[in-house]
């Protein structure tokens, strides 16, 4: 391409390789350097060196021996096997993750009485809808609408007030199993119903219910606490069960896969007894319990925990969800099914990309002024950062819902409007159903963006040392917010090092887990 | 877009249905709502700063303290004691910033880019390109707290600097996070250049090298140079990384003599502290912002310059990556 005839004809190959290898050095080396940086944190969090010689000897032989073959024998059998023991680990844990987190909100957020008045109170309305579908469908829409949202609001204002007094409640525990293990049973028995039959279902419903309570009674006696057993019961040994049972069931090629997680979990436990037994310590780990379980806030290392953060971090996503997903999802059908083609759909259009790209800061600004200036809110309260943050995943929601609905192929639209549907009718039994794993991926990625967000938070004056909030208007505290306290007030090397190390992993490990799942459901949907 | 006449035709009988109109009503207010967000940003924006400045304070009813314009864009010093009230040191540390990562993100951005779209086997690419999303991905808080526990001290050894925080820090964790995108944007453009241009390269016996470097970069060029003005953009509204790496004191900085905007490009003056804008708005916090005082006043003023710039970036790489763009069809 020089323009000159003298190159003509002669080759070398040493350019091309010198340049395909700077070329190829360079895409590492953005990776590379994250990765260092990445096991020099683990490194600093876990202290892997202070352990005993002995520790790692009976790790290695207990675990890590034993995993590695059984990985490479499910490998050499098909790579699906292997992959199916890897989600039998995976899923556990992940699980297990979302259960404990769930179960520090009604240990420490939620009082279960007002939990289950609440429920009640949306039961009833929930009934109402389904009896006026049972009816013939000669009810005017707008009558049905107003009786519905009339017995809502009705219920709502009357239903909590009556249930909170009545003289002799539930214990928490049980307030569990009645609000979430019944409707588990009931939906996952319905599934397995149309899966392997009637009598299956009935067994798989009784003994989540029955397994729910036994695990609430067991975490009781056992010290381990009534909320978490259940709470642990219902999210991570249900979906365990129900995986191992679906695998041995119907995929029998793959069943010699469950053999990983069970060599893992038996290798865990012997290790532990071993090394008790022994008498090795294990290592002097910054990530402990109590760093996952503390709340007191100073300026010695072993002290400190990011309990609050974890707490404050799981409702701020509860609110940013509840904002931005509806509102999200409804733009992206707006563009994509409804709009005109006029200027007016094209100005949302630029502006959707340009809100994009608007730095995260100026979003905090934005609440700042908006909800605590002119609002009239009190500054760093949970629907202030709630809101906040849903603003800035607002534009991330919308574009990949966009391309989730754009997925759906014009032909379900044209044979739903060929057969008489309206432009709702096909938006809600055509478009969004078919969009929904793309819609659910680009959600969970939203909110991974969004957990890792401080600014916006500092800006809209979320509390700089703060509790686990107990009402909707308690400052609220968020994992990296956590951690930027850390870093400035406590400005050390002994913090930098230790406590922080330590709050990035755990902060890590959240965002990893929701990754992990979008990426799960993404190549789950994208098989059919 | 189902805007054709067809689907128009099947749902004219039933689009007047107080159903039908109810769920439009919604689709549409949520549609609205991006622009509503956009509008209160700049109008929030322009009607805080606007009490900053002593040209139009009296009008809003403020009688504090304000900066005149001369002040604020020409003043060689920042700091709410005093107050020393010019921006331009503040700019100028974003710059220095905004250099120092493009220096990381660009060449190597550019290099993974030729590397995914003309090297990279189809296998190599499923793992190279979840792998360089994960670097954007990694919260900037996180990135901050690299620079200063993991990077200052290596850069200690190698060149010797003071204390904890320093500009170079804080600009090699943000060439990492900007990378990706513009890897990401850059591969988007060298994807689209037709392989006929390609096989005419092949034709006429040009190597892989002479056809990447010849004919694949000069057709994407348009793509390229947009993902650069993207990427800075980004790296001028970061704020976390920035703050913790760069620390929290103002440097002085002179806009009307050339030799201070010579130091921009001294390396030594890389290995001291410095304080961005964004950084200036987080130290800002610390005073009373809920009372609408000089601190929340400044505090809009810095966020209106931080928006001006980024949005014109953001317009300017959209209208570059447009009217350039060769087209094939």
């Amino acid at each position: 391409m020089s323009g000159s005839y003298d190159g003509f004809g002669r080759v070398s190959r040493r350019i091309g390789k010198l340049f395909r290898g700077v070329l190829f050095a360079s895409t590492l080396a953005g990776i590379l350097t994250l990765a260092v940086l990445l096991v020099y944190v683990a490194n600093d969090a876990f202290q892997p060196l202070t352990a005993d010689p002995g520790w790692h000897l009976v790790f290695l032989l207990t675990l890590v021996v034993p995993t590695l073959a059984t990985g490479w024998l499910s490998y050499r059998r098909s790579y699906g096997t292997l992959a199916t023991g890897l989600l039998g680990i995976v899923m556990p844990g992940i699980a297990a993750l979302y259960a404990g987190g769930l179960a520090a909100l009604f240990i420490d957020v939620i009082p279960t009485l007002v939990w289950l008045s609440f429920v009640i109170a949306l039961a009833i309305p929930a009934g109402v809808i389904v009896a006026l579908r049972r009816t013939d469908r000669s009810v005017p829409f707008l009558a049905e609408l107003s009786a519905v949202l009339g017995v809502t609001v009705g219920s709502l204002l009357v239903v909590p007030g009556l249930v909170q007094g009545l003289p002799t409640v539930p214990a928490d525990w049980m307030v569990l199993v009645l609000t979430l293990g019944l409707p588990e049973a009931f939906l996952l028995g319905r599934w397995i119903e149309g899966r392997w039959g009637r009598r299956d279902g009935w067994i798989a419903g009784a003994a989540i219910l029955v397994g729910s309570a036994v695990g609430g009674v067991v975490g009781m006696v056992s010290g381990f606490g009534a909320v978490p057993g259940v709470a642990l019961t219902l999210f991570a040994l249900v979906p365990t069960g129900l995986y191992a049972a679906i695998v041995v069931r119907e995929r029998p090629d793959r069943r010699i896969g469950l053999l990983l997680p069970a060599v893992i979990v038996v290798g865990m436990v012997a290790g532990e007894l071993l090394v008790g037994a022994l008498g090795f310590a294990g290592p002097e780990s910054w990530v402990d319990w109590s760093f996952l379980t503390s709340t007191t806030q100073s300026g010695d290392p072993r002290s400190v925990g990011i309990y609050s953060g974890i707490v404050g971090t799981i409702l701020l996503m509860f609110v940013v969800a509840a904002i931005a997903v509806p509102a999200g999802v409804g733009a992206a059908v707006y563009l994509e099914e409804y709009a005109p083609n006029t200027r007016f759909t094209r100005i949302i259009d630029v502006n959707i990309s340009n809100l994009a790209g608007v730095p995260s800061v100026v979003y905090g600004l934005l609440g700042l002024g908006l909800f605590v200036r002119y609002g009239g809110q009190p500054t760093g309260t949970l629907l202030v950062g709630g809101a906040t943050l849903a603003l800035l995943v607002f534009p991330i929601v919308i574009i990949s819902a966009r391309e989730a609905i754009r997925a759906v192929p014009d032909s379900a639209r044209q044979a739903s409007y060929g057969m008489g549907a309206t432009r709702w009718q096909t938006v809600k039994n055509v478009v969004l159903p078919r969009a929904f794993p793309g819609i659910l991926t680009g959600t969970i990625l939203a909110l991974s963006r969004a957990i890792g967000e401080t600014a916006p938070l500092l800006v809209i004056g979320a509390a700089q040392v703060f509790g686990v909030p107990d009402s909707w208007t308690s400052t609220i505290g968020a994992m990296p917010l956590q951690l930027y306290v850390w870093a400035s007030t406590y400005a050390s090397p002994a913090f930098y090092t230790t406590v922080l190390a330590a709050g990035i992993v755990v902060l890590l490990t959240a965002m990893l887990s929701m990754n992990s799942i979008a990426i799960y459901v993404r190549n789950h949907y994208e098989q059919r | 877009m189902s805007g054709d006449g067809a689907t128009d035709g099947l749902t004219r009988r039933t689009q007047n249905s107080s159903r039908e109109l109810l769920a439009k009503a919604f689709f549409f207010g949520c549609a609205a709502l991006s622009v509503a967000t956009t509008l209160s940003i700049i109008g929030l924006l322009v009607y805080e700063a606007a009490k900053f400045f002593t040209i139009s304070a009296p009008l809003l009813g403020i009688d504090g303290p304000t900066a005149t314009l001369t002040e604020f864009f020409t003043g060689s010093e920042w700091g709410l004691q005093g107050p020393n009230l010019g921006v331009m040191p503040l700019v100028a540390v974003t710059l220095m910033v905004t250099i120092g990562s493009g220096l990381i993100a660009i060449p190597l951005g550019v290099a993974t880019a030729l590397y995914l779209s003309e090297y990279a086997s189809e296998r190599a690419r499923s793992y190279l390109k979840p792998a360089l999303e994960i670097l954007a991905g990694v919260p900037s808080i996180i990135y901050g707290i690299f620079a200063v526990a993991y990077i200052t001290p290596v850069l200690d050894t190698l060149f010797g600097v003071d204390g904890l925080f320093n500009v170079a820090s804080a600009c090699i964790v943000v060439g990492i996070m900007i990378l990706p995108m513009v890897a990401s944007v850059s591969e988007d453009a060298m994807q689209a250049v037709p392989d006929d241009l390609r096989q005419a390269g092949y034709g006429m016996g040009a190597t892989k090298y002479d056809v990447s470097t010849g004919i694949v970069v000069p057709a994407a060029a348009s793509g390229i140079f947009s993902s650069f003005i993207l990427a800075l953009s980004r790296a001028i509204g970061e704020t976390m990384a920035v703050t913790l790496a760069g620390g929290s004191l103002a440097r002085s900085f002179d806009p009307t003599s050339l030799a201070s905007y010579l130091s921009l490009f001294d390396p030594d003056s890389y290995l001291e502290p410095g304080m961005t804008m964004t950084a200036a708005m987080i130290q800002l916090l610390t005073g009373d912002v809920t009372g609408g005082g000089l601190a929340y006043r400044s505090l809009f003023a810095v966020g209106l310059v931080l928006f001006v710039i980024t949005l014109g970036m953001n317009v300017l790489s959209d209208v570059i990556a447009r009217r350039y763009q060769e087209d094939y069809q």
